[in-house]
């Protein structure tokens, strides 16, 4: 089992490395090939570990295993360490599962690109990183993945490098993660300063006798990490510019994996955000804060890609509501399946922007129904596990983490109201982008650009992905249906136990909520932009402009560094830095052209100096000795 | 072998030195300079031999030697150049040769 997560960990590595090394040699599907191949293995080798553990009692399944000793900075050791749990190999199976698919969905995305080999060995680097993430044996480990994420990130969404917006979105994306990295690793010093160490168990038996501040702030350092990488308030803004990256790389980085990473966090570090209540419940305030922002801009975004990508901030909100409140099992089942109709989501997108041209925007499509049937359908049942509706995988996730809001009180209660508005906004805007895609009269420009996919390997590879996902979305959710048949909590509860558990009663209350304020939202959607019975409305310029958050870090960032960039050029660089060196090159070509005056050029001159310097020098000698 | 005293080598060394000083400090000719020039090192070679019968050891004549290689050499350029000028027609005068000034 050990050896098998491992596995796991270094064959998408190998294949990285390979691929970059064997540059020409390798052909360029080849590397498709070879990172598909072993994120497959990966995923083998996750479901290896899945069922050795499964053999194991349910309170005995973690499972450490140190490689070697990494490193060693005064009485502090830290190794090279990996831990096998039921909430890692939990994530292994997603990451790598719903990484293979995207994966082998890119041989076809990405096909006849210049670069396809970058593109492969990035990717497979990505792969390795997040499984690094969540197989951290210890939170230095952990902080490795996490900045090794944000690297193959920033390379995948700058992978289009001749575009100037897609390097500034990359640009954008990793400056805000080297924020919550920053906070990060902040909380860990302390960490270490507290307990000593950064192992999983050191830690987290001493999370209560932190401290209150202490525990506070190692609390809103692993907050402040969490809400960059998960794209949270207030450090949101650059996950829709992100969509710059290819398709596939939002699916798998900007929506299934990267993305979640934050929820990870909090249900792995659970212990030290249960010492800081405040805090968890600050992380809950910000996800409920969230999903209603998130919704609302979804509405007006007239980007398919950016629809989806403002709906994963939204969604991943739901999780950090949850996370929060201490429904950990539930934020993760969310997870999990969010990955499953999220990334179906992007990939049909993805087909349908590969179908006309490269056109991502919804007011030119239409009527693709027709050109795209089983495009149309998979798109479908993605938006419907979206918006909850039974018995598709968000209704059996999204609507527990709801019961549990309703189960924690009256701080729960209000953000259950919140959970509720963004149902109905779910259904909007995800009807809204799909009415505006698929149906209605075909346009002119869908006329004019759609081309079929090529039944060959290239469409193959397009089409088999979309459609395991179309089954996980319509599937997935099967695993658990709360308070009947409870697979997921049963095997993450040992690892996070619950705070919070809803009654059956609180449960069916919440579900039939959510799921007619959806299906009302899919109406109104329906109405607007699917029969046209009304006009729609004029987009808000609040939403438009995303509630001015880039504005606001404009001023209140970029603004004020440029002007202090400038006026220390003024009056630092100029006068000080370039006056001297201007002064320091005057002062000594006026010394040369003083000297020049010695060189007469006249022979005799020089020997009557010799001469005179040897009487001299004979002087010297005689008088004195 | 007991001639006169070192002293007075010594002196006959220093007079021909100063001579040939003067005289390449004061002539513009190219070839009185060179001349004047070897009465300067055969002053110095004079010295070296006198002091080498005076410490009854040979370093010094064959030190001596080793001068009067390196003068011929000398003399071959020096003389080469005075006849590469003569040869430009260019007038014989060192003051004229002025192109290094500063």
């Amino acid at each position: 089992m050990i050896a098998a997560a491992w596995i796991c960990l270094f064959a998408p590595l190998g294949a990285a490395i390979a691929i970059t090394l064997l540059g020409q040699r390798l052909t360029r599907r080849g590397a498709g090939y070879l990172a598909t191949t072993s994120v497959g293995m990966s995923f083998v080798a996750a479901l290896v570990s899945f069922a050795a553990l499964l053999g194991d009692s349910p309170h005995n399944r973690e499972h450490p295993s140190t490689l070697w000793h990494w490193l060693t900075a005064g009485p502090y050791q830290f190794n090279l360490r990996i831990l096998v749990d039921p909430l890692s190999v939990f994530m292994m199976l997603v990451v790598a599962g719903v990484g293979f698919l995207i994966v082998w969905y890119s041989l076809g995305y990405m096909d006849g690109d210049d670069e396809e080999r970058r593109y492969f060995a990035y990717m497979a680097l990505f792969v390795f990183s997040m499984l690094l993430l969540v197989q951290g044996g210890n939170l230095l480990m952990l902080l490795a993945g996490w900045g090794l994420v944000g690297l193959s990130s920033y390379l995948l969404i700058g992978f289009w490098h001749e575009r100037p917006s897609a390097v500034a979105a990359a640009k954008k994306a990793f400056v805000m993660n080297a924020v919550g990295d920053a906070t990060m690793a902040l909380a860990l010093f302390l960490l270490i300063q507290r307990t000593g160490s950064l192992n999983f168990e050191v830690v987290f038996s001493q999370a209560g006798s932190l401290g209150g501040w202490a525990a506070n702030l190692v609390a809103l350092g692993l907050l402040g990490g969490a809400v960059a990488k998960s794209a949270q308030l207030p450090l949101q803004t650059w996950l829709p510019d992100a969509m710059e990256g290819p398709t596939p790389v939002s699916a798998l980085i900007h929506a299934a994996t990267m993305v979640t990473a934050g929820v990870y966090l909090m249900v792995r570090t659970s212990p030290l955000f249960e010492a800081a209540p405040h805090v968890q419940e600050l992380a809950a305030g910000l996800g409920a804060a969230t999903l209603l922002l998130a919704g609302l801009i979804a509405l007006v975004q007239t980007d398919i890609k950016r629809v989806i990508a403002y709906s994963t901030m939204s969604q991943i909100g739901y999780m950090f509501l949850g996370a929060g409140l201490g429904a950990y099992a539930n934020a993760m089942f969310h997870l999990m399946t969010h990955a499953f109709f999220k990334a179906l989501l992007f990939m049909a997108a993805g087909i349908v922007i590969h179908a006309i041209a490269g056109e991502q925007d919804l007011r030119k499509m239409g009527g693709l129904r027709k050109f795209l049937p089983r495009t149309y359908w998979a798109f479908l049942v993605g938006a419907l596990a979206l918006v909850g509706v039974p018995p598709f995988a968000g209704f059996f996730s999204k609507d527990s983490i709801l019961a549990a809001a309703l189960a924690h009180g009256w701080y729960g209660q209000l953000l259950w109201v919140a959970g509720m508005v963004g149902a109905f906004l779910t259904g909007l805007y995800t009807f809204r982008m799909l009415f505006m895609a698929f149906w209605g009269e075909p346009s002119a420009f869908v006329r004019e650009h759609f081309h079929a996919l090529k039944r060959d390997v290239v469409g193959a590879s397009l089409a088999v992905p979309v459609g395991v996902l179309t089954a996980l979305a319509l599937f997935g959710g099967w695993f658990q249906l709360a308070n009947i048949w409870t697979a997921v909590s049963n095997w993450l509860d040992p690892v996070a136990p619950p705070l919070v558990t809803a009654s059956s009663l609180q449960e069916a209350a919440s579900s039939a909520i959510a799921v007619v304020l959806g299906l009302a939202g899919i109406g109104a959607a329906w109405w607007i932009y699917g029969a046209r019975r009304a006009e729609a409305p004029r987009p808000l310029p609040l939403l438009e402009r995303k509630f001015y958050f880039d504005e606001l870090y404009d001023a209140l960032f970029y603004r004020p560094a440029v002007f202090l960039a400038n006026a220390l050029l003024k009056w630092v660089e100029q006068p000080l830095v370039f006056g001297s060196v201007r002064e320091l090159g005057e002062a000594i070509r006026g010394l040369g052209s003083e000297t020049r005056a010695l060189q007469t050029g006249l022979v005799r001159t020089y020997a009557l100096a010799i001469a005179a310097s040897l009487v001299v020098v004979t002087l010297v000698f005689v008088v004195v000795r | 072998m007991n001639g006169p005293d070192v002293v007075w080598y010594l002196c006959v060394a220093a007079f021909l030195f100063c001579t040939g000083a003067l005289g390449v400090l004061i002539r513009r000719s190219p070839l009185i300079v060179l001349l004047s020039l070897e009465i300067m090192l055969n002053g110095a070679n004079l010295a070296l031999i006198a002091f080498a019968r005076h410490s009854g050891r040979e370093d010094g004549q064959i030190f001596a030697l080793a001068v009067m290689a390196v003068a011929a050499s000398e003399v071959v350029v020096g003389l080469g150049l005075i006849v590469a000028m003569a040869r430009r027609r260019l007038e014989l005068d060192v003051d004229k040769l002025r192109t290094l000034r500063g």
